[in-house]
Formats: structure tokens, C-alpha cells, sequence
């Protein structure tokens, strides 16, 4: 009840009826009291002047003469002029009305005075001064029908005022729901906006100037406030992206960092390495043609031969990762014609089952590069997403098309310059790798798979070709989904029309 | 007989390759650098040189434009080790053997072999650079 009593609502109820409960009994009891005064001295009026008029009839009465004219003419007097007895006293002799009921002959008393009354009679005593002998005239009035009025009028007069009530109450009701109903529903906005709903219009309808122009108020603060919040999340969003952007600049640059030392590192040994294994091939060769053909040592010679020539390849393959950036011995070609014969090559040396496809559009311009190369390149990254399938129903797609590199897209990768490049996509379903995996497939001797089957140089060498080719590489990856390589090479010149 | 210099710092290939050489028929002579390859080549002449390019002192591609100066008759075949050339500790920027590769064989080498060949490759390149 307190809880309604602290509504506007309840209290504007409870403001009208504190003051209808004062007004209305002053208002009651004085419109009542002004009528029934008014009322009893007209008829008080009314009865005095009648029986002026009555003593005057009287007097001027032939007939006074007789009893029965004198009965006779109280009777009329009475009955015309609303009485209800009428009685004559000459001297000493009361003559009175025969149409006096019983009933008022046992309210009549000799004490009459004139304008008292009770038992409902009101009583005239009017001295018929003029006559001879001297006489006194009584009338008696029924004031029920008087008494009757006013207690109709005062039922008239509650009635109106319970009526004014209950209506004024009704309005008040009406009123201030017509007030409370925008009022709460300002409010329900304003409790979304607080609790951080800012997206819904806020539109309160109402006649009421000031609501309309709280609602108006409400709306703009809203509207200012989602523009605010909006750029504020704007801010915060290019904050956060320029952040990521410039920690994944720095580590791309990081990396290509490392890698660049270790192809220095690991090209250092491989030189040093082919120093070595130089005069090893070579004395053995000498021995090999100083032993006679069945001599027992020509086996485990020539095993170290082949061990050699093993040593020769992976130093060749580190080599090739280690070259990076040397724009040495390139020519310029077509890569989809490159492209579309290395594939060929690799259906033929990848298991039949596996689901190999490819697309290749029409080069978009020449790339400067070695065939050999963009096919070592294609092994590899095929043998890889082939190995990634693990024998599964996987699928290997290859793509090559011609594409503009954006400024946003040279702006992330900074090997990657704003241009035309041709783009090879090679992608697998296989198993994927995770970032930490990811951050680490160039480096060379770096493998993921077992001792003995991988050598861990397969992408140093991609890499490498890559870089020496001025291109970049795009590597996106995820657990589970498979694996996409994205090879940027620029186009150096366009196609030629013999070719 | 033909006449074979062979220029390379690293002895045992110097040993290596006379053994080879002489076996093959042809008159060897070695020296461990460019300067002391370029003496004896005053002295004595050559059909071939046979040159390492990394070297300390005279390198590879200074000697190939000498000999490219001095002996235009004579050919040169440069053999490498191939790639980033370790020398980090006294050169600051890594040196690329396929860039010096390409710039012996604009200084003048009329063939490059990279290291390691078999005895077959070495005779071959040698007698198609003598064959005439």
C-alpha cells in the first residue's frame, strides 16, 4: 500500500481525496443550510402573508352572521389556501373547520403562538382587529411536504456531490494515467540506456508539452550517446587493430629476420660442408679406380659415394633456402604454362587416390624465376599438404591466378609491394597445423614429423625460392581444418606476344 | 700436353684434383691463391685454369678478370661451395656465391661448377673447355 501511496498516480488519488473529505462536508452543510433557512422563511413568509390575506377575507366576509357561513368559509379558506385547520375564535365562541382532521384536532393547542412549530404544524394566529366583537383567526399549515423538499434537496445535494466525487476521481484517475503512462514508459527507455541498450529509438507519444519535450531531451541524449558509444567502440577497435597490425608487422619482420640469418648461418656450413665433401668424392673416386673390380672394399666405397651424393642433395636443398633475395640466373616466364607442367609431374608421382586438382588461369604477365625451381617449389608444398592428409580422403587444390596487391595487404606483408603479382594457392583439408607450429615451418631443419622422414628443409627450400623470386608467401592454418599457401610472385614484365 | 692451373685454397683439393688430372692425361700445376696462380701463369701458361672463388686474398672473380685481362686465350672454369659464403666473421654483409658466380662469369669464366662434383663432371667440363 505504501509502495502505491509513492506512485504519482496514487498520489494525486490521495491529494483529491484529502480535499473532497475537508470540502465536501463544508460544502454539503452549508449549501443545505442556506437552502433549508431559505426555504423555511419563504414559507414562513408565505403563510404570514396568507393569513393577512385570510383576516382581510374575514373581515370583509358578509356572512359572519351565521355558524355554518362562518365553518363554511374557514373550510374554503382552509382548502384553498393549503392549510390544515383553520379555527375562529369571536367572543369567547371557536368556531373551526370541519374539514379539520382527527389528527390535527389532537395536535391543536390553546398556547398557540404565532411562527413556532411542531408535530409538523405550523400555526397562525392572526387577531382580527377591525371586527365587532374582537376576534382571533388560527390557521394551521402542514410543513412535511416542506421538511419533505429540503431533505430531497439535500439528497439532491449529496448525491451531486458523491457524483462529483466519483467523477473527479475518475478524472483524476484518467488524468494521471494519461501523465504516468509516458511517464513510465520514459522511464523503461531510460532503464535500457542505463543497462547499456542503446540501438532502440526512444518515441514517446503523449499530448503533454513537457513529456513530449522530456522524451525529445531523452532522444537526444540517446542518439548523442549511441553516436558516442559508437565512435568510442570505433576508437577502440582501431586502436586494437593498429596494435595487432603493428605487433604482426613486427613479427613478420622478426622472422623474416631470422630466417634471413639462418639462410646466412645455415649457407655458411653448406658451403663449408661442400668444401668438405669435395676431396671426399674425389679421393674416393681415386680409390674406386685404383681397386680392382672385385675387390671387397669397391662395395662400402661406393655406399660412401652414395652417401656422399645424399650429403650433396641436402647441402643443394639448404642451399636453396640460404639463396634467398640473389636475383642471379632468372628469366622471365609464363608461370601458368610452369605451373600446369609441374602439376602434371606430381599427379604422376602422388598415390591415384589422392584427390589432386587443379585451376589454372592465363597468366596475368611474366615472372622472373627458374621452372625448376617453381616445380621444386610445387613438390613440395604438395608432398607436404599429401602427408598432411595422412592418408585420408583429403583434398589437395592448386590455384594460380593474377592479382593487385592492395596497399592494406603490402601494408601487413612488407616483403609484398603494391602491384600486379601471380598467386599460386595451394590448400589441403588435411590436419592443419596450430600458430605455434606455424610461427616456426620455415626455419630449416624445423619438422613436426618422425626421425628419418622428413628433413625438416621442405618449406626452408619454398621459402627460399620464394624470396629469391621476390615474391612472399601467405601461409594461413588451422587444427583440424587444413592448411592454405597463398605464393606471391611479381610480375616483372607483360607476357610477350610470341610467346 | 695440355696444361691445367688449378687455384684453390683448400689443399686437399689441390691434391685431389692434380691426382685426377694427371691421371686423365693432362699437365698440372696448383697453386693455394690468386696471386701466386697468376705468378706461376706468367711463368709457365696454361690451357685452363681451374679456380676456386672464395679465397682468401686474390678471390675467385679478381682472378678470373686478371687472367681475362692478361691471357685472353687462356679458359677458366670457377668451382664453388655455393651459397651464403661463411665469412660472417670479417665480412659484416653476407656474401651470395650465386651473385659471385654471376659476376665471374661476367668477369670472363666460361663455366662454373659447384662443389661437389665426381671425377666424370670435373674430366668432362675439362676436356669440352680443351677440346679445341
Amino acid at each position: 500500500m505504501a509502495g502505491r501511496l509513492n506512485t504519482l498516480a496514487g498520489r494525486l488519488i490521495l491529494v483529491l481525496l484529502v480535499i473532497h473529505a475537508i470540502s465536501m462536508p463544508v460544502l454539503y452543510f452549508t449549501l443545505a443550510g442556506v437552502f433549508e433557512r431559505s426555504t423555511t422563511d419563504t414559507f414562513i413568509d408565505s403563510v404570514r402573508s396568507y393569513g393577512r390575506t385570510i383576516a382581510d377575507s374575514f373581515e370583509a366576509y358578509p356572512g359572519l352572521g351565521s355558524d355554518e357561513g362562518i365553518i363554511a368559509h374557514l373550510d374554503s379558506v382552509m382548502f384553498g389556501g393549503g392549510g390544515v385547520y383553520a379555527v375562529l375564535e369571536v367572543g369567547g365562541k371557536t368556531f373551526r373547520s370541519s374539514l379539520m382532521g382527527e389528527e390535527e384536532v389532537g395536535l391543536f393547542r390553546e398556547d398557540f403562538t404565532f411562527g413556532e412549530h411542531g408535530d409538523d404544524i405550523y400555526y397562525l394566529s392572526v387577531a382580527l382587529s377591525d371586527a365587532d366583537p374582537p376576534a382571533v383567526l388560527r390557521f394551521g399549515f402542514d410543513e412535511v411536504p416542506i421538511h419533505e423538499g429540503i431533505e430531497q434537496v439535500r439528497k439532491t445535494i449529496v448525491m451531486t456531490l458523491v457524483g462529483y466525487l466519483l467523477l473527479a476521481l475518475l478524472g483524476t484517475t484518467v488524468l494521471s494515467a494519461r501523465v504516468v503512462r509516458p511517464i513510465k514508459e520514459l522511464q523503461g527507455a531510460s532503464r535500457r540506456i542505463a543497462s547499456g541498450e542503446y540501438e532502440r529509438k526512444l518515441t514517446v507519444d503523449s499530448t503533454l508539452d513537457e513529456i513530449r519535450g522530456l522524451s525529445r531531451d531523452l532522444e537526444k541524449m540517446r542518439s548523442n550517446l549511441v553516436g558516442i558509444n559508437a565512435r568510442l567502440q570505433q576508437e577502440i577497435a582501431d586502436r586494437v587493430a593498429a596494435e595487432s597490425e603493428r605487433r604482426s608487422l613486427e613479427e613478420r619482420v622478426r622472422h623474416s629476420q631470422r630466417l634471413e640469418s639462418l639462410g646466412t648461418l645455415a649457407g655458411g656450413v653448406a658451403h663449408e660442408f661442400n668444401n668438405v665433401l669435395q676431396p671426399l668424392v674425389l679421393y674416393t673416386d681415386l680409390a674406386l679406380e685404383d681397386l680392382p673390380d672385385d675387390s671387397p672394399v669397391v662395395p662400402n666405397l661406393a655406399r660412401i659415394l652414395d652417401l656422399a651424393r645424399r650429403a650433396k642433395n641436402l647441402s643443394r636443398q639448404i642451399l636453396t633456402f640460404s639463396r634467398q633475395g640473389s636475383p642471379a640466373a632468372l628469366q622471365n616466364y609464363r608461370l601458368d604454362a610452369v605451373v600446369e607442367e609441374g602439376l602434371t609431374m606430381i599427379r604422376a608421382l602422388l598415390p591415384a587416390p589422392v584427390d589432386l586438382r587443379w585451376e589454372i588461369s592465363p597468366s596475368g604477365g611474366l615472372v622472373a624465376c627458374d621452372p625448376a625451381e617453381i616445380h621444386q617449389l610445387l613438390i613440395n608444398l604438395c608432398n607436404n599438404a599429401f602427408r598432411s592428409l595422412n592418408g585420408g580422403s583429403g583434398q589437395i587444390r592448386v590455384s594460380l591466378d593474377t592479382v593487385e596487391v592492395s596497399q592494406e595487404l603490402a601494408a601487413r606483408h612488407p616483403d609484398l609491394r603494391v602491384g600486379e603479382y601471380e598467386r599460386i594457392t595451394v590448400s589441403d583439408t588435411g590436419e592443419g597445423m596450430d600458430p605455434a607450429t606455424l610461427a616456426r615451418i620455415f626455419e630449416p631443419f624445423f619438422t613436426t614429423r618422425k626421425v628419418g622422414e622428413g628433413t625438416g628443409l621442405g618449406l626452408s627450400v619454398v621459402h627460399g625460392i620464394v624470396r629469391r623470386f621476390r615474391g612472399d608467401i601467405i601461409v594461413r592454418s588451422e587444427r583440424g581444418r587444413g592448411t592454405v599457401f597463398e605464393i606471391y610472385l611479381p610480375i616483372v614484365s607483360e607476357l610477350e606476344e610470341t610467346e | 700436353m695440355i696444361k691445367v692451373l688449378v687455384i684453390d685454397d683448400e689443399m686437399d683439393v689441390l691434391i685431389v684434383l692434380r691426382e685426377i688430372l694427371t691421371r686423365a692425361g693432362f699437365e698440372v700445376r696448383i697453386a693455394e691463391n690468386g696471386m701466386e696462380g697468376l705468378e706461376l701463369l706468367r711463368q709457365e701458361r696454361a690451357d685452363l685454369v681451374i679456380t676456386d672463388i672464395i679465397m682468401p686474398g686474390m678471390d675467385g672473380v679478381a682472378t678470373v678478370r686478371a687472367i681475362r685481362n692478361e691471357f685472353p686465350g687462356t679458359r677458366v672454369l670457377v668451382i664453388s661451395g655455393g651459397g651464403n659464403i661463411a665469412p660472417m666473421e670479417y665480412e659484416p654483409a653476407a656474401i651470395k656465391t650465386s651473385a659471385y658466380l654471376a659476376s665471374a662469369a661476367k668477369a670472363g669464366a666460361d663455366l662454373t661448377l659447384t662443389k661437389p662434383f665426381d671425377r666424370n663432371e670435373l674430366i668432362e667440363a675439362v676436356r669440352s673447355l680443351t677440346a679445341d
